[in-house]
C-alpha cells in the first residue's frame, strides 16, 4: 500500500514535471521553478507547488494555472515552434477549438488539432519573402519613378523655362510686329490722303477720250471689244451686274469692236454723259502706291495676329505647366507618373473612373456618368489612397504604396 | 428555490428613477379606440344592471363530465347553449354558443393542447331558482341562479367569482340583414316552406311532432322575434380610408367576471404598462389585437404585437385565473370597487371594519366566435400555471444555446461583417453564441433566399460559425413577395394557399418587398408544406446551426387598416376577423415544425416570433418588437416579460439597447446588465442607427458589457435548469415577488422595496441582506445589484468561454446560500444541450440540498440515463461558519477536503472536490 503510494507519488511528480511548463513562455519561467510552494505572481497567496496547474483555479491573477482554463483572468502561452508565439486567453484551453498552432491549447479536448506551425511558419516565411519582394520590387519600382520623376520634373522645367524664353521672345517680337503693323497702316493712311489730296484734279483731267480709250483697250490692240467693254463698264444703277452681249453690242454701236474715232460717237458719249453706264469703279487699283501700301498694312496685321497668337498659347502652356508643377507629388516626386493616367474600377454595376490629381466619375450600367468630384492629393502619400476609398462603397482594396507603380 | 431574477426588479427602480420622459411617440391616430371600433363602443355602451338573460333549468342535461342548458334573452327570445365542464386540476371551463346559429361561429383550434379531461360533475340541490353542483372534493361548488342567469363558484362560504353578475353578458346572434332584398326573398320562402313541412311532419312524422311541441315556446319565440333595431357598424364599418364589409354582420360576445377580494389582477400581454394591471373606467379598455405598433408608447392599454386572452387575480388567500379563448378582436375592461381609494381611506375601512370587501370587476368583449372560458381556480400561484399548462402546455425547452448572448442588427451588411463582427467577440474576449440576419441578407426581400452578392456563399460563413461553436439566425417573415419569378410565391399560389380577400382572389398588401401575399397558415397543409421549405435541400445556404425569426406575423400590413390585415379576408370557411389574433401563433408554429423536421425530429428549435398568443411558448421566444433607445424603454422591459411570463410565455426579452434611436452609452451597459438576466438576451438594433457592437464604446466601456455578458454565462447552468423546470411545470422563469410571497400584500404591487422575512446574498460581493426591510443600494456604473435567496444553491459554470457550447464538458461551482434555519436547496439538471434525447430520459436531474452541515446530492431522476464529463471543482457556501474538517463521501469512498474560510464574509470555499456532476455525493462539515 505504502509503495503504491509512493509510486503514484513519483508518478505525479514526474507528470508535474511535464505539467508545469505548460503555458508559460520562457520569460516567465522564473516564476515556475520547481519548489516545494509557489507564489501567485501577483504576491497574493503562497500554495503548494502540486496546484500549480492543477485545474483548480488557487491565485487571484490566474498564475497558478497557466496551463488550464480554470482561471477567469489566466492566459495561456502558444510556443507555437516554427510559427510566431502569442497569448490566447485560459477560456480557450480545451474549449474544443483549435487556437494554437502547434495545438498546446487542446491537449485534452475532442477536437483532433494538428501542428500546423511549420506550415504556418512556412507561408508566413513565404509571404514575408512574398512582401520582401514586393517591397523590393516597389522600392525599385519607386525609386524608378523617383528618377522618372525628377527627370520628368527638370524636363518640365526645363520645358516651362524654355516656354518663358519663348514667351519673351514673343513679347519683343510682337511689340516690334505691333510697332511695324502701326507703321504700315499709318503709310497706308498717309498714301490714302495723298491720293485724295490732289487727286480728285488729276483723275478727272485724265479722263480724256484717249486714256479712257486706252483703260478701256485691256490687251492694248487699238480697238474695244464686246468682252472689254463686259468687263470695264457697268450700268450706273447697278454696279454689281455685269453687261449683256447684245447692252455690249448696243453701247459699241452694234459693232463687235470699236476704234477710238467710232469710240468718240459712240460709248464715249454714253459715258460722257454718265446716267446709264460708267467705267466700272477701281480705284487705287490704278495707283500701284495705294496698292503697295494697302498689301504692307495687312500683311503686317496678319503677321501681328500669327505672333499674337502664339503668344497666347505658349502663355497658356505655361500656366497650365505651372499648375501641374504646383502639385505636391511626394517628396521625391514619386507621384508625379500618376499625373495622365486614369484608373477604371467596377463595384457592382457601377464602373468608378479614378484620374489622381484629376476628375472621378461614376458610371452605371445604364450609362449614366456621374461625376463625383476631383480626386486633390495633398502632401503625404497615404492620404489620397484613404480619399478615394472615401469616395467609393466599401470593401475596396488599393495597391498599396509598393505595389501601387506595378497598377501601371 | 426561485428564480433570483426578480429580485432586481426592485433595485432596478432605484436606478431608473432617473428616467427622461420624452416626447417621441405612436401616431395614435393610426390604431382605434373602442369608440372607432364599432363592437366595442356597442357593447361598452351597455351599463351593468338586471341580465336580460334566463336560465332555462328544464332544459338542463347532466351528464357525467358536463352539464348543459339553455340561456334566454328575455328581450329578443334568441337562445343561448351553456355548456359547463370541470376539467382535471381544478379548472372550470365555461362554454356559451347560440343554440342555432345562422351558421357556425368559430371556435379556437389548436391552441389547447388536447381536449381537457373532465372531471365527474355532481348534481347537489336544485329548485326552480336554480342548481347546485359540486366541483369534487373541495368544499368547492357552482351555483347557476336561473333568473337572471349568473353563476358563482363558491368555495365554502366565499364566492371565488362571479359569472354574469353584472348583468354584461351579451351575444349578437348571427343574422340576416334585413334591409336586403335577398334577406326578404329568404325569410318568406323559408316561412312558406316551414308551413308546408309542418303540414307534411304532422302527418308523417309524429316524432318529429313530439320534438316541435316539446318546444313550443321556442316556435311563439322565434316568430315573435323582435324587430332589431340596426345600428351604425353593424354591417360596415369605416376607419380612415379602410372599409370592413362585415358581410356577417354583428356578431360580438361579452361577459363579465366579478372576483371579490381581489385588488390585484394581472396578466393580459402584451402591452407596455405596469405589471399590476390598472382600472379602465377613465380610459380605453386594454386592447388584445395584434399590431405592428410603430414607435409604441409607454404606460397605455393600446394593443401590441401579441394578444394573450388570460388574466390572474391574486390576494393572500388565493391565486386565480381566466382564460378567455378567442382569436378575435378583444377589449378587456378592469374596474375596482377600492380603486381610487388612499391608503389612509383602505387603513381607516380597515380599523373601522366595515366596508364592503374590496372586489374587482372584469368584462371581456370580442368581436366574433363564440364565448369558451377556463376558470383556473388556483388555489396558489403555482397552481394556476400548472392549471394553464394543462390546458395550452408549457414553455418549449430551448437548446442551451439560445439562452446565451444573441447579437443583432438591422443588418449584418455582409459575410465579410459577419465574420469581422464574430473576430470581434473574440478579439475583445465577450461571449456569443448567435449572430442575427436581418431582412437585408435575402435577395429583395424574398425569404428563403440570399443576395447573391452579400450573402453569395451562405454555407461558408454558416461553417465559419460552426467552426467557433456559434450559430446564425435568419429572418423569414410570412409576407411574400409577389413576384412570378420566386419559387415561394409561385408554389403558394398555384397551390391556392394564400388568404383571399373578399371577393376571392389572392389578397395583397404592402410589406417590405412591395407588394405581398399572405400564407393561409390557418390550413394544416399550408403549415406541412411552409416546415417542409426548411428542409436543407429546400432552403438553400441553409445549415443545422441556422435558425429563424418570424417578424411581421400580427400580420403586418402597410397599407392596411391599423397597419394589419382587412378584417373581411377570408380563411376558407372564417373571415380574418374570427381568427386574427392567431396568424402569429401558426407561423411560429409551422417554422418550429420545420426546424424539428429538418432534422429528422432530433433537434431542439430555436424559432422567435413577434406576435403570438395563448400557447405560443411551445414553439420558442418572443421579445417585446420595436422598443426605442430610452431609459423608460429599459424599465418597461421588466413588467412587460414578467406579464408574459405569468401566462405562460417564460422565453421574453426586449431588443437590448433598445431598437429605434441610439442609447447613450450608460443606458447600453445598464442595458445590457439588466438583458444578462432577462430571459432572452439579444442586441438589436434599426438600419438608421450608428453602430454599437460592445467594444465600440470605450475599454472601460467595452469591459462593463464583458462582465455582464459573462455573468450571464455564468449563470447559464441555472438558466437552464430553470427552462426546464419552466418545461416541466409551466410555471415562469421571470417571476414577481408575490408568485415566490403570496401572503405578502407589499409584493403585490412590485413597488420600490420587498419585505420578506429571508436573508439575501449579493452574488458579487457576498454581503449578507437581512430581509424584512427596505433596503436601497448604492451602485455604480459597475455593479449590477443582483441577490441569491437565502435557502438556494445555485449551480454555475466560471469558466466563461466563447460561447455556451464551448463550455458544454466544464466543471461546475456551487454556490449555496443558507437560510436563517441554515439549509438550502437547488438542482442541477444537464442533458446534451440540444436534442430531444431528453424525453427519452437521456439527462441528468439532481437534488442539491444543504441541511444539518451536510450537502449532498441526490438523483431525482432514476430512470433517466446521461453521463457528463463535468465535475464539481468548487462549493461556494455562503453564511457558513468554520468547520474544523470538511469530508466528501462518493462511490462509497471518503476523502477530506480542502477549504478555505472567509470569516469577514462568512464565506466557506470548498476547494476541488471534483466528484461528477452526475454523481452520488455527500459533503459533511465538522
Amino acid at each position: 500500500m505504502r509503495f503504491q503510494v509512493i509510486v503514484a507519488a513519483v508518478f505525479w511528480s514526474g507528470f508535474v514535471e511535464s505539467r508545469k511548463v505548460r503555458g508559460i513562455s520562457s520569460s516567465y519561467k522564473r516564476f515556475y521553478k520547481e519548489r516545494k510552494s509557489f507564489l501567485c505572481i501577483d504576491g497574493s497567496k503562497i500554495i503548494p507547488f502540486e496546484q500549480v496547474n492543477d485545474d483548480y483555479c488557487d491565485c487571484e491573477d490566474g498564475s497558478d494555472e497557466p496551463g488550464t482554463s480554470a482561471c477567469p483572468r489566466g492566459r495561456f502561452y502558444c510556443t507555437n515552434l516554427g510559427f510566431r508565439p502569442h497569448y490566447i486567453p485560459s477560456s480557450r484551453v480545451n474549449d474544443g477549438i483549435c487556437d494554437c498552432c502547434d495545438a498546446s491549447d487542446e491537449y485534452n479536448s475532442p477536437a483532433h488539432c494538428q501542428n500546423t506551425c511549420w506550415n504556418l511558419g512556412q507561408k508566413e516565411r513565404a509571404y514575408v519573402e512574398g512582401q520582401m519582394r514586393t517591397l523590393d520590387e516597389g522600392l525599385r519600382l519607386k525609386q524608378q519613378l523617383i528618377e522618372e520623376g525628377v527627370l520628368l520634373w527638370r524636363e518640365k522645367q526645363a520645358q516651362l523655362r524654355e516656354l518663358q524664353q519663348v514667351a519673351e521672345d514673343l513679347q519683343i517680337k510682337l511689340e516690334e510686329h505691333r510697332r511695324r503693323k502701326h507703321e504700315a497702316e499709318r503709310l497706308k493712311e498717309q498714301t490714302l490722303k495723298a491720293l485724295e489730296a490732289g487727286d480728285s484734279g488729276l483723275r478727272h483731267q485724265n479722263r480724256t477720250e484717249t486714256s479712257i480709250f486706252q483703260l478701256l483697250d485691256s490687251n492694248k490692240d487699238g480697238s474695244i471689244t464686246v468682252d472689254e467693254v463686259k468687263t470695264k463698264v457697268v450700268l450706273v444703277h447697278d454696279e454689281e451686274r455685269l453687261l449683256s452681249e447684245d447692252e455690249a453690242l448696243g453701247l459699241l454701236g452694234g459693232g463687235h469692236q470699236i476704234d477710238l474715232t467710232k469710240f468718240r460717237r459712240t460709248l464715249w458719249d454714253v459715258l460722257t454723259r454718265g446716267d446709264s453706264v460708267k467705267i466700272k469703279d477701281t480705284p487705287g487699283s490704278d495707283d500701284p502706291h495705294l496698292e503697295a501700301a494697302d498689301k504692307a498694312a495687312e500683311w503686317e496685321a496678319t503677321n501681328l495676329k500669327k505672333v499674337e497668337e502664339a503668344y497666347e498659347t505658349v502663355n497658356m502652356e505655361i500656366s497650365d505647366l505651372r499648375k501641374k508643377l504646383a502639385i505636391d507629388y511626394g517628396t521625391d516626386w514619386e507621384f508625379l507618373f500618376l499625373n495622365s493616367q486614369c484608373y477604371k474600377l467596377k463595384v457592382y454595376e457601377y464602373i468608378y473612373t479614378l484620374c489622381p490629381f484629376n476628375q472621378v466619375t461614376q458610371k452605371n450600367t445604364a450609362g449614366t456618368e456621374v461625376s463625383l468630384g476631383s480626386l486633390s492629393i495633398s502632401p503625404h502619400i497615404h492620404q489620397p489612397l484613404e480619399h478615394i476609398s472615401k469616395v467609393l462603397p466599401g470593401q475596396l482594396s488599393f495597391p498599396s504604396e509598393e505595389v501601387l507603380p506595378s497598377a501601371r | 428555490m426561485a428564480s433570483f431574477t426578480e429580485r432586481m426588479v426592485p433595485v432596478l427602480v432605484l436606478w431608473l428613477a432617473v428616467c427622461l420622459a420624452e416626447t417621441w411617440a405612436v401616431d395614435r391616430g393610426n390604431f382605434k379606440t373602442c369608440d372607432q371600433s364599432a363592437f366595442c363602443k356597442r357593447q361598452r355602451a351597455l351599463k351593468p344592471g338586471e341580465s336580460p338573460y334566463r336560465a332555462l333549468l328544464e332544459t338542463m342535461e347532466l351528464t357525467n363530465t358536463r352539464l348543459t342548458l339553455q340561456l334566454i334573452n328575455d328581450n329578443n327570445k334568441v337562445r343561448l347553449l351553456l355548456e359547463l365542464y370541470r376539467l382535471q386540476g381544478n379548472i372550470t371551463r365555461v362554454k356559451i354558443n347560440e343554440l342555432k346559429p345562422l351558421k357556425p361561429r368559430y371556435e379556437v383550434p389548436d391552441v389547447l393542447i388536447r381536449e381537457p379531461p373532465t372531471e365527474p360533475l355532481s348534481l347537489l340541490s336544485q329548485d326552480e331558482n336554480g342548481v347546485v353542483l359540486s366541483l369534487g372534493s373541495e368544499s368547492q361548488r357552482v351555483i347557476i341562479s336561473a333568473r337572471p342567469f349568473r353563476l358563482d363558484i363558491m368555495e365554502g362560504s366565499d364566492v371565488l367569482m362571479s359569472l354574469n353578475s353584472r348583468g354584461l353578458l351579451t351575444f349578437e346572434h348571427l343574422r340576416m340583414r334585413k334591409d336586403t332584398f335577398s334577406y326578404k326573398v329568404t325569410s318568406t320562402v323559408a316561412s312558406v316552406w316551414d308551413n308546408i313541412k309542418r303540414v307534411f311532419s304532422s302527418q308523417a312524422d309524429p316524432e318529429a311532432e313530439k320534438k316541435e311541441e316539446a318546444d313550443p315556446a321556442n316556435q311563439a319565440e322565434t316568430t315573435k322575434e323582435e324587430e332589431e333595431k340596426v345600428e351604425d357598424g353593424m354591417w360596415e364599418e369605416t376607419f380612415k380610408s379602410h372599409s370592413d364589409s362585415k358581410p356577417n354582420g354583428p356578431s360580438a360576445i361579452s361577459l363579465d367576471f366579478s372576483l371579490p377580494g381581489v385588488e390585484h389582477v394581472y396578466g393580459i400581454p402584451e402591452h407596455a404598462d405596469t405589471l399590476r394591471l390598472k382600472t379602465t373606467e377613465n380610459g380605453d379598455p386594454y386592447r388584445l389585437y395584434n399590431l405592428d405598433v410603430f414607435q409604441y408608447e409607454l404606460y397605455n392599454p393600446m394593443a401590441l404585437y401579441g394578444a394573450v386572452p388570460v388574466m390572474l387575480a391574486h390576494n393572500t388567500q388565493r391565486t386565480t385565473g381566466i382564460f378567455w379563448l378567442n382569436a378575435a378582436e378583444t377589449w378587456v375592461d378592469i374596474s375596482s370597487n377600492t380603486a381610487g381609494k388612499t391608503v389612509f381611506g383602505k387603513m381607516l375601512d380597515y380599523v373601522q371594519g366595515s366596508s364592503e370587501t374590496p372586489q374587482t370587476d372584469v368584462r371581456w368583449i370580442s368581436e366574433s366566435g363564440i364565448i369558451d372560458v377556463f376558470l383556473m381556480l388556483g388555489p396558489t400561484p403555482k397552481d394556476v400555471f400548472s392549471q394553464y399548462a394543462s390546458l395550452t402546455g408549457t414553455q418549449s425547452f430551448p437548446p442551451l444555446a439560445s439562452l446565451g448572448y444573441h447579437q443583432c442588427r438591422w443588418n449584418y451588411n455582409d459575410q465579410e461583417d459577419v465574420q469581422s463582427v464574430d473576430a470581434g467577440f473574440d478579439e475583445h474576449d465577450i461571449p456569443y453564441d448567435f449572430i442575427w440576419l436581418d431582412i437585408e441578407h435575402t435577395d429583395g426581400k424574398r425569404y428563403f433566399t440570399w443576395d447573391p452578392h452579400k450573402f453569395a456563399t451562405p454555407k461558408e460563413m454558416l461553417q465559419g460559425l460552426m467552426d467557433k461553436k456559434r450559430k446564425l439566425v435568419a429572418i423569414v417573415d410570412p409576407h411574400i413577395k409577389v413576384d412570378s419569378n420566386y419559387k415561394i410565391h409561385n408554389e403558394i399560389r398555384s397551390k391556392g394557399f394564400y388568404i383571399k380577400n373578399k371577393d376571392g382572389g389572392d389578397y395583397e398588401g404592402w410589406c417590405w418587398p412591395g407588394s405581398a401575399s399572405y400564407p393561409d397558415f390557418f390550413r394544416a397543409d399550408m403549415r406541412a408544406w411552409w416546415a417542409s421549405m426548411f428542409a436543407y435541400d429546400q432552403y438553400e445556404g441553409s445549415m443545422e446551426n441556422m435558425y429563424t425569426w418570424n417578424d411581421m406575423n400580427e400580420p403586418s400590413v402597410f397599407n392596411g387598416p391599423e397597419v394589419t390585415m382587412h378584417k373581411d379576408t377570408v380563411h376558407g370557411a372564417w373571415e380574418h376577423r374570427d381568427v386574427h389574433n392567431l396568424y402569429g401563433f401558426y407561423v411560429q408554429m409551422a417554422t418550429a415544425e420545420g426546424l424539428i423536421q429538418r432534422s429528422g425530429g432530433i433537434e431542439r428549435p430555436f424559432v422567435l416570433t413577434r406576435a403570438f398568443f395563448a400557447g405560443s411558448q411551445r414553439y420558442g421566444a418572443v421579445w417585446t418588437g420595436d422598443n426605442a433607445a430610452e431609459w423608460d424603454h429599459l424599465k418597461i422591459s421588466i413588467p412587460m416579460c414578467l406579464s408574459l411570463g405569468l401566462v405562460g410565455i417564460s422565453f421574453c426579452g426586449a431588443d437590448v439597447g433598445g431598437f429605434f434611436k441610439s442609447p447613450s452609452t450608460e443606458l447600453l451597459v445598464r442595458w445590457y446588465q439588466t438583458g444578462a438576466y432577462q430571459p432572452f438576451f439579444r442586441a438589436h438594433a434599426h438600419l438608421d442607427t450608428p453602430r454599437r457592437e460592445p467594444w465600440l464604446f470605450g475599454p472601460e466601456n467595452t469591459a462593463l458589457i464583458r462582465e455582464a455578458v459573462r455573468q450571464r454565462y455564468t449563470l447559464l447552468p441555472y438558466w437552464y435548469q430553470q427552462f426546464y423546470h419552466a418545461h416541466r411545470t409551466g410555471e415562469p422563469i421571470m417571476r414577481p415577488l408575490w408568485v415566490e410571497y403570496p401572503q405578502d400584500p407589499a409584493t403585490f404591487s412590485c413597488l420600490n422595496l420587498f419585505v420578506c422575512s429571508q436573508v439575501w446574498f449579493d452574488i458579487h460581493t457576498f454581503q449578507k441582506h437581512n430581509g424584512a426591510q427596505n433596503l436601497y443600494i448604492p451602485v455604480t456604473m459597475s455593479s449590477i445589484p443582483v441577490f441569491q435567496r437565502g435557502g438556494s444553491i445555485i449551480p454555475r459554470k466560471v469558466r466563461v468561454r466563447r460561447s455556451s457550447t464551448c463550455m458544454e464538458h466544464d466543471p461546475y461551482t456551487l454556490y449555496v446560500a443558507l437560510n436563517l434555519q441554515r439549509t438550502a436547496e437547488g438542482e442541477l439538471y444537464i442533458d446534451d444541450g440540444h436534442t430531444f434525447n431528453y424525453e427519452k430520459k437521456e439527462f441528468i436531474h439532481r437534488r442539491l440540498s444543504f441541511a444539518k452541515n451536510i450537502l449532498s446530492s441526490v438523483n431525482l431522476a432514476p430512470d433517466a440515463q446521461f453521463t457528463t464529463r463535468s465535475w464539481i471543482e468548487r462549493v461556494v457556501i455562503l453564511g457558513a461558519s468554520k468547520p474544523s474538517k470538511v469530508t466528501l463521501q462518493t462511490a462509497g469512498e471518503y476523502s477530506q477536503l480542502e477549504f478555505d474560510f472567509d470569516a469577514s464574509m462568512s464565506v466557506l470555499t470548498l476547494r476541488k472536490p471534483g466528484m461528477n456532476a452526475g454523481a452520488d455525493w455527500t459533503v459533511m462539515l465538522q
